[in-house]
């Protein structure tokens, strides 16, 4: 974990079950067979349902394999099948549930979106980035956001413009802000950098 | 503290044994500010030389600019507040008040609400009420009393919430189960409660077994100032030295000697009136629902509006 440039770039603690919960729903779109080892060996009390965006064709992965017995494992090929699945989840959950999102910020701030959508409060979700850094970019100018960035600079995928991608980062839309960079000198516009692997 | 507003008492009405309703208005010009649900206002009331503060939940509309209401039950033990609203108050006296203040406001992006009364405790469960069924919000109310006669705000309820309140009868023996009011609600529900402190305490036990986190979870219970045995204080700062009277309380005895001293609530609840101990040669009396056990263990602070000492003398930092 680094420290955020900004305050509101988000920090993530070590992911770690609330054991104050009665269910648990686990949100993964990454592989981090560390993490996936750590948390199934001391599973919570109570129901626990692994949602877990996957590409099919990788075959046994640390999170599907040595599942705690009371688990639930729904693979979804797809982040989008996963938000499904998500929502599908939620909508039946009840008061008692924790939930737990660990992946590329992208995919964990769209769950935790649907999860303020169904009025969870901050004590119930907790948050890890895990896989790619690539950064969700919202375009200041034409407010459509470009998914995985991987660097300093990008096209704007609704505008053409291009972005600078800064350190602050909106909960709300989440997605870090990005700026047109040759606003000042049309067409003066730096090589891009990849700092977000 | 906050700039206080002068109204006039237009409207005393009896709802019960021992319990009335309090009609207010501006005393001049002008109208009200909207307030939200679950807010209260501090009364001044003029108990002989020294005005004596009582905060009350108002009851009525939050959109409502001309009339305030509050109700008020008659404390037999009191030091005077409740006892001088029910003997001396008349309609046509003008009071001075402190405007409203929320410390038990709603999550208005709950996706449900239970809302549950017990006794007098109904008071902000009633403008609470209001404000939901003003947005539109899915909620219910569970409402508790000794007896029949006590179910005073019944109808107002159910003109609010049709078919969505539940009444519980103490004397038909008739409890409200927290456990399975609690359990099985569906994410992003909010639970609120005003009454008496056994329930309180049983609800908030419930949740958290249940595994409810904190932020769903909603209480409020203001305390009437206990009365005790007289102590010394000692004001560092101002410079004074006097004795707390056994029927005043610490912030009381404060303020009646001039000194600006921090409140809100006057009930344990808020945290506001928090001062430092620099010296207590005396067991501190912790009666307030704010401080940790640590903070409490540490002996170095005390909320002045229900806290007091047992014997010796008390040196605040004020
Ligand atoms: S004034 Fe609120 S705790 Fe004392």
């Amino acid at each position: 974990m680094s420290t955020p440039a900004t305050k509101s770039q988000p920090v993530y603690p070590e992911l770690e079950w609330d054991r104050t919960g009665t269910h648990h729903i686990l949100f993964v779109a990454a592989e981090d067979a560390a993490l996936a080892r750590r948390l199934y060996a001391s599973p919570p009390a109570g129901t626990l349902t692994v949602i877990h965006v996957a590409d099919p064709a990788a075959g046994e992965t640390a999170w599907n394999k040595d599942l705690p017995p009371q688990a639930l494992h729904l693979a979804a090929p797809s982040l989008g099948d996963g938000l499904k699945l998500l929502n599908d989840a939620l909508y039946v959950a009840q008061m008692g549930t924790r939930i737990y999102l660990a992946g590329p910020e992208d995919a964990i701030w769209q769950a935790s979106q649907m999860a303020d959508g169904y009025g969870v409060g901050r004590d119930e979700v907790r948050h890890a980035q895990i896989g790619s850094k690539a950064r969700p970019v919202f375009c200041v100018h034409c407010r459509t956001i470009t998914r995985g960035v991987h660097t300093n600079l990008v096209a704007c995928s609704g505008c053409d413009r291009t972005l600078f991608v800064r350190d602050h980062f909106s909960r709300r839309l989440g997605a870090y802000m990005g700026f047109q960079i040759d606003a000042e000198v049309p067409g003066d516009v730096p090589a891009a950098e990849v700092i977000y692997p | 503290m906050s700039a206080s507003m002068q109204v006039e008492i237009t409207r005393i009405r009896d709802l019960a044994p021992g319990i009335r309703e309090f009609s207010l208005s501006p005393a001049g010009e002008g109208s009200f500010p909207v307030y939200s649900g679950g807010s209260h206002i501090v009364l001044s009331l003029p108990l002989g030389a020294r005005p004596h503060r009582n905060a009350y939940s108002l009851l009525g509309d939050p959109n409502e600019r001309h009339t305030w209401r509050i109700a008020v039950r008659k404390q037999e033990d009191s030091r005077g507040g409740s006892r001088w609203l029910h003997e001396q108050a008349r309609e046509g006296m003008k009071l001075d008040i402190a405007p409203p203040m929320n410390l038990f406001p709603l999550v208005r992006t709950g996706r449900r609400h239970i809302l549950v009364a017990g006794g007098i405790g109904v008071t902000p469960i009633l403008s609470q009420a209001r404000e939901l069924a003003r947005i539109g919000a899915d909620f219910e109310v569970h409402y508790a009393y000794r007896g029949p006669e006590f179910g005073v705000f019944s109808d107002e309820l159910e003109a609010l919430a049709p078919g969505r309140v539940h009444h519980y009868v103490q004397s038909r023996r008739e409890q409200i189960e927290f456990r399975s009011l609690l359990s099985g609600r569906p994410l992003g529900t909010h639970f609120y409660i005003c009454g008496p402190a056994g329930m309180v305490a049983a609800s908030m036990e419930a949740g958290h077994t249940l595994g409810w986190p904190e932020s769903h979870l909603h209480s409020e219970q203001f305390l009437a100032p206990a009365g005790g045995e007289a102590f010394d204080v000692k004001l560092a700062k101002s410079d004074k030295q006097f004795t707390v009277p056994s029927e005043l309380s610490l912030l009381e005895a404060i303020e009646q000697q001039g000194v600006d001293a921090p409140y809100l609530c006057r009930g344990g609840a808020c945290g506001q009136c928090e001062l430092e101990v620099l010296e207590a040669s005396g067991e501190l009396l912790h009666h307030d629902l704010y401080l940790s056990a640590a903070e409490r263990a540490s002996g170095r602070k005390i909320m002045t509006c229900v806290s007091r000492l047992k014997g010796g003398c008390l040196t605040l930092n004020l």
